[in-house]
């Protein structure tokens, strides 16, 4: 049998040898043997069988060729234009009804279960919270190998213990961790390749997003606009484990983009990258976004728009050395983080081709830009948005009313969750023209005061009311959006605010789950739901579909998840990370 | 922390009378302990709510001063002595916020 968990000791050493920029501490025997929490150790089990379909490393022309192949899905975004669009036409709105559980899967860990799986080679590899990442028979679940990342007992995480996926290159399945390291698995023993440390985690640093491939790199964002970090991202080489390039995102005094933060305050400014990005191989782009300027909600001391937070970065993937920006929301008061997903999407617009960067913003608005050169196109609300409107040129004209106050009235939209977040994702149908966005309906009560910056604690300037929630006026959306116009085609409403993931397939369907607990499935043209199916656990995932062994199979996460009260989702649901795969008979 | 040692009243019972102290109390809470940490109405995951009258680490001002300026080993929970803009007359405001807001005590 593959479980060797004796074999950890000798592992150990092997990592101290080999690892570059230090190495998690090793496990006890009693934590070898035992089922332990998730932060009580570190424990691995590897495999030496023969597994998997006997295939090579993943190659650029894998990667560059997305979801071609249906028996692969190796991009967090399925493509890199993050379509999350499988190729399989049987999965239709008239066969999904006909999904038959096939098996399923314990984390054996809490909080949010955010995963999008990795499938190669007939293996799936998935990671949950606190970082466990286990390697699956895409067909059956047999566990080929197991890795248990040992997390210190001061992390330093604002919204829950996430983490959403893995990259796979060459040989190398990479995961980021909690504790702002990046670590090399071998595909099929599990051993580590390599581990290294992106940044010292104790100053607020976290890192929750799966790496983005691009050629030898492995680029990885990072948590902690909450801490008052200075934001950053990072390119490392996928063979050794180095830092090639880091791309802050905060300037440094004297640099250009400076005089944007009034004084010192730069030095605190947030900016934070914590979600995987996209790449067009054509122009041989990178594309990345940042989160919100810190502190969150009280922008006195950090007057000016606050560059490069709340944008979107183009960048030679080669240097890290940045071609263009634009920033969605300059100066942000309201924590509309601006990294949700980005499409790259070639579109038709007056009788010309465009090629587009198109987002479901935070802030509750759906952008166009040309990513040639990140000219502003459009932007249409896609929730209820009163903070500001759009101007011409995509700069928001603020509503004053909409700012935090010490005594706020005016309730606000979106919530600081959003419309969109981040920690879910979109997918988009290039047969239809249609953006899948799950988002949440809600709005709020800003709140700023006095804040006091202390390394290490949250530095956030305010908070939120949540009178929506409170009112049970708040609720989820899963909207179709012409990409070409931004309006919405079809809405699904769900009682409670949406924040799984999606998948859509060339069959014509639309994949997503609830807080309450089911996986849903919708015609995709049309918004009719044609399957609903009780997981029990909320939703928090990004499904995925895929074949192995000639069937067709679509994996859904769940668990629940940190702020569940902030949300309206029913606390009366148990934690504990599943995941369930379904078959098509 | 000498005037943790002291006897007699503390400055959280006088600044109960004073709006002034009350609203400087309000916002330093509301800037540097509330958001996803102890909320503004709002029950996180994890974190003691301070408004329910219930005091894990003590009730009194001194109590509550101590877990302030201290912080709680172990949890989230740092310590702000020293840390706040007014020092201890901003910790001594907070407590005066925190027990003026609390309700059915």
């Amino acid at each position: 049998m593959a479980f060797r968990p004796s074999t950890y000791a000798f592992l150990s050493l092997f990592i101290v040898a080999c690892a570059d920029g230090g190495a998690p501490s090793p496990a006890s025997e009693e934590e070898v043997e035992g089922e332990a929490g998730p932060s009580s150790g570190q424990m691995h089990w590897t495999n030496d069988r023969p597994i998997g379909l006997g295939m090579s490393g993943v190659d650029a022309a894998m990667l560059e060729s997305g979801l071609e192949d249906p028996t692969r899905w190796l991009l967090y975004g399925g493509n890199y234009a993050n379509y999350r669009h499988s190729p399989i036409q049987r999965l239709t709105p008239e066969a999904v009804p006909n999904l038959k559980l096939a098996w399923s899967f314990p984390t054996g860990t809490d909080r949010q279960f955010e995963v999008s799986p990795v499938v190669y080679d007939g293996i799936m590899y998935i990671s949950s919270s606190y970082n466990r990442l286990f390697a699956l028979d895409a067909a059956t679940g047999e566990l080929f190998w197991r890795y248990d990342h040992q997390q210190p007992d001061d992390l330093l995480v604002c919204c829950g213990p996430v983490n959403r996926g893995v990259a796979i290159a060459g040989d190398a399945v990479l995961m980021a961790t909690l504790d702002a390291r990046l670590i090399a698995f071998h595909r099929l023993s599990g051993e580590i390749l390599w581990d290294t440390a992106i940044i010292d985690y104790r100053e607020g640093y976290a890192a929750t997003a799966a790496p983005l491939i691009v050629g030898d790199l492995a680029i990885i964002g990072i948590a902690g606009g909450e801490f008052g970090i200075r934001g950053f991202f990072d390119a490392y080489d996928v063979a050794t484990g180095e830092r090639v390039w880091r791309h802050y995102t905060v300037p440094a005094a004297g640099e250009p983009g400076v005089e944007t933060w009034a004084g010192e305050s730069y030095l605190t400014g947030g900016a934070p990258t914590w979600n995987a990005g996209a790449y067009d191989p054509e122009t041989h782009t990178l594309f990345w976004t940042t989160g919100n300027p810190a502190p969150d909600w009280n922008g006195d001391e950090r007057e000016g728009d606050n560059l490069y937070a709340d944008a979107v970065i183009a960048l030679d993937p080669d240097t890290g050395e940045r071609k263009w920006f634009f920033q969605f929301t300059p100066h942000d008061v309201w924590d509309y983080d601006g990294n949700t997903q980005v499409f790259l999407i070639d579109m038709m617009r007056n009788g010309r081709e465009v090629k587009a960067l198109v987002q479901a913003n935070r802030n509750g608005y759906f952008y166009i830009l040309d990513r040639t050169d990140g000219r502003f196109i459009s932007a249409t609300a896609y929730v209820q948005t009163n903070w500001a409107t759009i101007a011409e040129d995509g700069r928001p004209i603020v509503n004053p009313e909409a700012l935090p106050s010490e005594d706020p009235s005016v309730r606000v939209c979106p919530s600081h969750l959003g419309g969109m977040n981040g920690a879910w994702t979109g997918a988009y149908n290039p047969g239809l023209g249609l953006a899948y966005i799950p988002a949440v309906e809600s709005c709020e009560l800003y709140r700023k005061g006095i804040v006091a910056f202390i390394p290490g604690q949250m530095f956030l300037g305010g908070g939120y009311e949540l009178i929506d929630v409170e009112a049970e006026r708040s609720f989820g959306v899963l909207a179709a959006i012409d990409v070409r116009t931004g309006e919405t085609r079809w809405r699904y409403e769900d009682p409670i605010p949406l924040m799984a993931g999606t998948l859509s397939t060339e069959g014509g369907v639309v994949f997503t789950g609830t807080q309450s607990g089911f996986a849903l499935a919708f015609n995709a043209e049309t918004g009719e739901e044609v399957w609903r199916h009780r997981l029990g656990g909320g939703v928090r995932s990004q499904p995925i579909a895929y074949e192995a062994d000639g069937r067709v199979f679509v994996a859904i996460g769940a668990g629940n998840g940190t702020f569940l009260e902030s949300t309206g989702a029913p606390d009366i649901l148990p934690e504990g990370g599943q995941l369930f795969v379904f078959e098509l008979p | 922390m000498t005037l943790v040692g002291c006897a007699g009243p503390d400055p959280a019972s006088a600044y109960l009378e004073d709006p002034e102290a009350l609203a400087r109390g309000g916002s330093v809470f509301t800037g540097t302990c509330s958001g996803y940490c102890h909320g503004v109405n709002v029950t996180i995951a994890d974190v003691p709510n301070l408004f329910d009258c219930t005091w894990i680490h003590g009730g009194s001002n001194r109590d509550i001063y101590n877990t302030i300026a201290n912080g709680v080993p172990g949890s989230r929970m740092v310590a702000f002595g020293g840390r706040l803009p007014d020092g201890d007359e901003d910790i001594w405001k907070i407590i005066a916020f925190l027990k003026s807001e609390a309700s059915g005590c």
